[in-house]
């Protein structure tokens, strides 16, 4: 019986009284339509009282009116896990801006001289009013988890059922007591909304978000140059507050953003079977690698002459590299009479290695800063950024018994001979001798 | 005796005019500093930037270090590693490569903007040398922390500058000529690029580099909190902002949104992905070097006309530079803003043109190349 008041009875009552008081008001009483500011009287205290209560709680009632009036696009939203946690994050944070600003409010209306002098019981039942629902809301919203999602469902038919005139109390009377009684309060407040100060929500102020701040002072003109310096004050702080609110919101965001991907990069890497293998072999095979040159380098610390490849291998058009003796690269090619062309292939303008690949005109190419040079004369071609030669190296051939066959300077002179037919049988070498 | 005290007398007053350490108070740095607010107010928030940039670096370069192996063998490897097996890896480089790039820009253009402002007239020398300074550490940075990752167009371009070293003797004379190869030595640790070279630069990328900037943008940021922001304007400015809480909450605001930037633009875009993928394989001391060999993009200002002009025109004009940057504050002395803005559009526009357009101007100079 107390139920079908509390949800039934009590919300006609206070949409009757919302809608009569509040039109009578306007008509016969509209300059009373204010939120009796008392900000010239005392604003220290509620400047940080006001704004976040007024952040707050239109975020919350965003939220209730999103949910209720939405519930198709809202249940499909919530349904995503990451915003119903924003949204109850934001909610929750939201209700501690209302409760925080709501006890200083309270607390300034008690302490202060000049605003007791201008203080209705109404203003007090008000406040208290709005920090029980508050409270409740809350108690509600931490007992009874995740009521951005269960909420709409749940109790969305029963306000449906009001405004469509069948009311039906039986959605609530098996609530929580903390739902219940947030929601009698919720009509308790309606009830009062037009008696008191609260119309001055009626006149939604859009346009405040375009105009310039308004600050309420005495007026004299004796302190009119402290109230500029005040004035600019004022604007500092305001600023501050907006820049310190969004600074707070963004080092949130950012945190659950960015120091999510800082600190995975530490965790221990999971690699597959595959992957681990992969990686482990690279790694040899790069090991290998530079032991390879390493070897190369003491081979030629300690070896007279040093094996660069069978002549027969040797082309005409595409050159083999190898290390010379000062682990620099080069290059051997054949020639026509099947001999060898051991040449430089460190360019001679910036050090670049040259390529391997001969051009029509028997050239190769530094691909560096395009300088060809011709490997017979080893001279770089007219234009090119290289001014000095590419060097031929000085080479032997021997057989597979060691023994030399025949060998050339780094100038060209030549010293044995070798018959055509062991040529493709002969090793080439290069010689420290030489270097 | 009586004019060596004085000569000293001079120098401990040239000093505490550039340094007015008694100004140091909370009242000053805090309560006092204020903002010049006129259209040419954007420049103050360079600075700034650039330290956030730098920020980024130090953070993003010290989780590097954790992965990061200086070794010929390993070196490319562990890179590849970070990149492609450690968990947000990828983004980590990315944006160390990323806010490389943003904060050599945001130097240059502080730099340029500052000397168009004439922020180096007397008394603040001592934070244009300590900018220069900066300058010259960070192109440093960049170019020691090229050569870490050990892929070819690394290894070959590091070659190819330290080879440009070297081509400097030819036009020194006498005993100074061999001068240069020896410096070269000195910076290389061995006959060609190898691990003594990377252990050098490991060495200088991570720890002397960041000492000494730290030493510099020490000084720096100490010159502009004594003698707060320049003018910047020849008229006094009507309006002026105070830096605490108005000014470094709008900075703050930028840096927000430049990280966010720069945090989506790491997320999606490797800076690599602006070049052919074989440059970035592991460097192949065996192979031929692979076409494109590049500096980065901020050495194209020597890059290209090192490519077009005689070297020896280059090397002198970049010594002049080098060493004029510092003496700005005295070659400018009496030079006005207006004429200090032209020579700063005439920088500005150079630079812009060579980065942007250097391979087009090459090519015409050269021909496509055969």
């Amino acid at each position: 019986m107390f139920d079908l008041f509390l949800f039934i009875g009590l919300p006609y009552v206070a949409i009757a009284s919302l809608v009569v008081v509040s039109f009578i008001r306007y008509k016969f009483r509209a300059f009373s339509y204010s939120s009796l500011s008392t900000q010239f009287l005392e604003d220290r205290w509620l400047a940080w009282a006001s704004l976040p209560w007024h952040l707050g709680i239109i975020l919350i009632l965003l939220g209730h009116l999103l949910a209720f009036g939405l519930p198709g696009v809202w249940s499909i939203l919530v349904s995503i896990p990451t915003f119903l946690l924003v949204v109850e994050a934001l909610g929750i944070f939201s209700a501690l801006l209302c409760l925080v600003s709501l006890v200083i409010l309270l607390i300034r209306r008690f302490v202060d001289a000049k605003l007791q002098a201008v203080t209705s019981y109404l203003d007090v039942v008000v406040l208290l009013i709005l920090l029980f629902q508050v409270l409740t809301g809350l108690a509600a919203a931490i007992h009874h988890r995740w009521g951005a999602a269960w909420a709409p469902g749940a109790l969305g038919p029963y306000i449906r059922s009001i405004f469509l005139l069948q009311p039906d109390a039986s959605f609530v009377k098996d609530m929580p007591p903390f739902v219940k009684l947030h929601i009698a309060s919720a009509w308790v407040l309606i009830m009062f909304f037009p008696f008191t100060r609260l119309v001055h929500a009626l006149s939604v102020p859009l346009h405040y978000f375009v105009r310039s701040p308004q600050k309420v002072v005495w007026n004299s003109s004796r302190s009119q140059v402290r109230f500029e310096q005040k004035i600019q004050f004022d604007n500092e702080k305001r600023l501050f507050l907006k820049a310190a609110f969004g600074a707070g919101a963004s080092v949130a965001l950012l945190s659950l953003g960015v120091l999510d991907k800082f600190f995975r990069y530490f965790l221990k890497q999971d690699l597959t079977n595959a992957e681990e293998s992969h990686i482990l072999s690279q790694k040899l095979q790069r090991l290998k690698q530079s032991a390879d040159e390493r070897e190369l380098e003491l081979e030629r610390m300690n070896k007279d002459s040093i094996f660069v490849a069978k002549l027969s291998e040797l082309s005409r058009t595409r050159g083999k590299y190898f290390i010379d003796y000062q682990m620099r690269p080069a290059l051997a090619f054949s020639d026509e009479q099947g001999l060898p062309i051991l040449i430089s292939a460190k360019c001679t303008h910036l050090g670049c290695t040259v390529g391997q690949e001969l051009d029509a005109q028997g050239r190769i190419l530094c691909p560096c800063h395009i300088s060809y040079f011709d490997i017979k004369t080893g001279q770089p071609s007219p234009g090119s950024p290289a001014k000095l030669p590419l060097p031929h190296l000085g080479w032997a051939l021997k057989d597979e018994q060691g023994n030399l066959l025949m060998a050339q300077d780094p100038e060209g002179r030549r010293e044995g001979s070798i018959d055509p037919s062991q040529a493709g049988k002969s090793l080439l070498f290069i010689g420290k001798r030489f270097s | 005796m009586g004019k060596q005290k004085n000569k000293f007398l001079q120098m401990v007053d040239f000093l505490t005019e550039r340094m007015p350490l008694h100004n140091l108070s909370f009242d000053h740095i805090v309560n006092e500093k204020e903002v010049p607010v006129h259209r040419m107010s954007w420049a103050y928030y360079m600075g700034g930037l650039t330290l956030l940039f730098f920020i980024i670096q130090l953070v993003t370069g010290v989780f590097l270090l954790f992965y990061y192996q200086p070794t010929v063998s390993d070196a490319h490897a562990s890179v590849e590693y970070i990149t492609f097996f450690v968990k947000s890896g990828f983004l980590i480089r990315n944006l160390h490569t990323w806010s490389s790039s943003c904060m050599i820009l945001c130097l240059m253009v502080h730099m340029i903007t500052s000397f168009a402002m004439k922020a180096f007239a007397r008394p603040r020398e001592i934070t244009w040398i300590s900018g220069s300074l900066l300058l010259i550490i960070t192109f440093a940075f960049g170019f020691t922390g090229y050569l870490l990752p050990w892929h070819q167009i690394a290894v070959n371009a590091t070659k190819v500058v330290l080879q440009s070293i070297e081509e400097a003797g030819h036009y020194l004379p006498g005993a100074l000529a061999a001068l240069p190869s020896y410096i070269k030595e000195i910076i290389q640790g061995e006959v060609s690029v190898g691990q003594a070279t990377l252990s050098r630069f490991y060495a200088l990328h991570v720890v002397i580099l960041p000492l000494f900037f730290m030493g510099a943008i020490g000084l720096h940021l100490l010159g502009v909190q004594l003698h707060g922001m320049s003018p910047g304007v020849d008229t006094p400015p009507r309006e002026k902002e105070r830096f605490f809480p108005v000014f470094i909450l709008k900075d703050f605001w930028l840096w927000g949104i430049v990280f966010l930037v720069v945090f989506v633009l790491s997320l999606c875009l490797p800076f690599e992905s602006f070049y052919s993928y074989p440059l970035f394989e592991a460097y192949n001391a065996l192979g031929s070097t692979p076409e494109g060999i590049k500096p980065e993009w901020y050495f194209y200002f020597v890059y290209y006309p090192l490519e077009i002009l005689p070297f020896w025109v280059i090397m002198l004009g970049m010594t002049i530079a080098q060493a004029g940057i510092f003496f700005v504050p005295w070659i400018f002395k009496n030079t006005s803003r207006k004429v200090l803005s032209i020579i700063a559009w005439i920088i500005a526009a150079y630079l812009i043109i060579i980065t942007l357009f250097g391979q087009l101007i090459y090519e015409v100079f050269k021909g496509s190349g055969k």
